[in-house]
């Protein structure tokens, strides 16, 4: 019977070429439709920006005063160590909004209406990653800005301050491609919201985020050292610090080669990166299309 | 509505224009059997009722249609497109309109539409008409360029349904089109259902509301746990559960077992047909002959001085259909001709249509 394409009826057949044209053409524009509509809920949640920016700059002030003072004595300027992990840590926050966002999309049959329109079907996940790339550049950048206010300098240069920039974004992306695969894989807002912070607190914590990694009880060590938000953070301090960095680390004997350790943990932040793109997209594109 | 047409259907024609045709289609989840090798074929231009209760399988078997689901077992086509090789394609000549209505909170009413017209990919400006053409022919030109959270269920619905036609589709899927409306909205929804009807559009739909296959479909396929089990008319279906029903309520309770013997022997009803709830008062029974039985059984009653609180004569509705076809009622009455299809309900070879 009509299993061939050529025996539809040519009414059918049109309709096809009309609404499917396919391609890399297609595939820019449904994933930049869906992006838009993502930002556009986001412009109309102002609460979620507002609160979303508060909340980091909360931590930035707090882990600055309270633990500034016990650490001082360690890291001179634990200020300015400490604000690439926070920019981590809020960009951390706002990548969990990624499966936030795609669980609601399930519940509401958002994603059902998606996956019944003829469109690409990369889109909506691609969509949702990028406008949280914009989401989590809009909330690094202030607090980034908020950051300078209590003492924050970008002393290897304001170029490499906006590096660091495009690393907390380019990380934040596979990290929101992670929990994009939660969301869909877990498919309840609240619960995706409540797991988010199971695998994030650890990895925060347990890194060179908040102290270095040698300071941390051994068996901690294994872990900080493969962790990728200490690759992360080291990244970005490396850039944001610059040899400033390297007093840090410098204690008695220790020998410390700043750039060899800015190069190696690019490229481990690198690895990562790739790592965990590439698993959860495939993961997150099976998830999508089997919900 | 009701009408007496009550001539079989029209032999099946060679499927040259069916808008939808399945056979055998099947999905498990795992040990759960949701839909057991379903068949059905959709004339184009026609309306089709897919009923049954929660858990039958009816949204399975839409997902699948409309190539959300990748079927087990079995085969499907969509305006002659297959399902599972030609999935994409599917999505572009048909129109989809979930349980829920599936429209964006955060936007407006006329963002939502313009949205799914462009994500149709027609341009911008062919978007815009459409959407304009859209709202104003569902009623919500007013709320257009209002945000959803100030739309109410009924509002909601019609967006959805709005939104699901941007695409000028060929077959429209409308699952459980006005579950959880209140009375008038699902009215209005009707209508517009009605006028899509009226354009041409090939409809399948999903419904638990016996009324709203009655009113809507053309043809109704009965489906549960996971099989067509009757196939046909509203008034075929009707038809095969038997005539009308007469229920009275007698004034002296006590005299309920009067009451039922003397209707048995008038009327030669016996058994589980013959329904008697002596705490109550009540007596159903499947009678033929119209109002004359209501006159013959008063006449019987009043003769043995047998006192009456209440007679009415009742027409088989799509309840009674569904109840004797899915014995999912405990003991409601079920009337006469369910007798065999009653007693082995539960079995494989209950399917009705040939399948």
């Amino acid at each position: 019977m009509a299993t061939t394409t050529t025996a539809l009826p040519d009414e059918v057949m049109s309709l096809v070429r009309q609404r499917s044209k396919g391609g890399l053409l297609q595939a820019v524009s449904d994933t930049a439709l869906v992006c838009g509509r993502n930002l556009r809920k986001l412009v109309r949640t102002p609460g979620l920006i507002v609160f979303g920016t508060i909340q980091p700059v909360m931590m930035l002030l707090l882990f600055s005063f309270v633990f500034g003072g016990v650490a001082g004595s360690t890291i001179p300027f634990y200020k300015s160590f400490i604000v690439p992990t926070v920019v981590v840590q809020s960009l951390t926050f706002a990548a969990s909004s990624s499966g936030v966002g795609l669980a609601n999309d399930l519940e509401s049959g958002m994603i059902d209406r998606f996956r019944s329109l003829p469109i690409n079907r990369a889109a909506v996940l691609l969509g949702r990653t990028l406008s949280d790339g914009v989401r989590i550049f809009l909330q690094a950048s202030l607090l980034l800005i908020v950051a300078t206010f209590i003492g924050f300098r970008f002393p290897a240069g304001v170029d490499r301050g906006l590096l660091m920039l495009v690393v907390a974004v380019i990380f934040g992306v596979s990290l929101s491609i992670f929990m994009a695969w939660m969301g869909l894989w877990l498919k309840d807002p609240e619960t995706v919201q409540v797991a988010a912070f199971v695998p994030i607190f650890p990895l925060i914590f347990a890194s060179s985020g908040f102290a270095p990694v040698n300071t941390l009880p051994g068996w901690m060590q294994e872990f900080a050292r493969v962790n990728p938000f200490t690759a992360a953070v080291d990244t970005m301090r490396g850039l944001a610090l610059g040899n400033h960095y390297q007093r840090l680390a410098n204690r008695p004997g220790e020998n410390f080669n700043f750039s060899a350790h800015l190069g190696s943990s690019s490229w481990h932040l690198a690895a990562w990166i790739a790592a965990i793109t590439l698993v959860f997209t495939t993961l997150s594109v099976r998830e999508y299309r089997k919900v | 509505m009701g009408g007496h047409d009550r001539a079989p259907p029209p032999a099946a024609a060679p499927a040259v224009t069916a808008a939808v045709l399945a056979e055998g289609l099947t999905k498990h989840f795992g040990a759960v059997h949701a839909v057991k090798g379903i068949d059905f074929e959709v004339d184009e231009g026609s309306i089709v009722g897919l009923l049954g209760p929660n858990g039958a399988g009816k949204t399975t078997t839409i997902r699948m249609l409309t190539t959300l689901l990748a079927p087990t077992a079995g085969r499907a086509t969509v305006a002659g497109l297959d399902v599972v090789k030609e999935a994409q394609a599917v999505r572009a000549v048909i129109g989809l309109t979930g349980q829920y209505a599936a429209v964006d909170e955060t936007l407006t009413g006329r963002e939502n539409i313009i949205l799914c017209a462009r994500l149709v990919h027609l341009n911008r400006a062919e978007a815009a008409a459409k959407a304009e053409e859209l709202l104003e022919r569902f009623g919500l030109v007013d709320a257009a360029d209002r945000l959803l959270k100030t739309y109410s269920g009924g509002m909601r619905r019609r967006l959805d349904l709005a939104a699901s036609l941007v695409g000028t589709p060929v077959v429209l899927f409308l699952d459980e089109p006005t579950t959880g409306l209140d009375p008038r909205s699902r009215l209005a929804l009707w209508d517009v259902i009605e006028g899509l009807k009226a354009s041409g559009t090939t409809i399948v739909l999903t419904t638990q509301y016996l009324e709203e296959a009655d009113r809507l479909a053309e043809r109704i396929s009965v489906i549960d746990d996971g099989r067509i089990i009757a196939e046909g008319t509203a008034d075929q279906l009707k038809t095969r559960v038997g005539g009308d029903m007469l229920a009275l309520v007698v004034a002296d309770r006590s005299r309920t077992s009067v009451a039922a013997e003397l209707l048995s022997q008038r009327f030669d009803v016996h058994g589980t047909d013959l329904h008697v709830v002596g705490d109550l008062g009540t007596v159903t029974l499947p009678v033929s002959g119209g109002a004359q039985s209501l006159v013959e059984a008063v006449r019987v009653l009043d003769a043995a001085g047998v006192t009456l609180a209440d007679i009415a004569l009742r027409r088989t509705s799509l309840d009674d259909v569904f109840l004797a076809l899915t014995g999912h009622s405990t003991d409601d009455a079920v009337p006469v001709a369910s007798r065999t299809a009653r007693r082995k309900r539960r079995g494989p070879d209950t399917t009705d249509n040939a399948a």
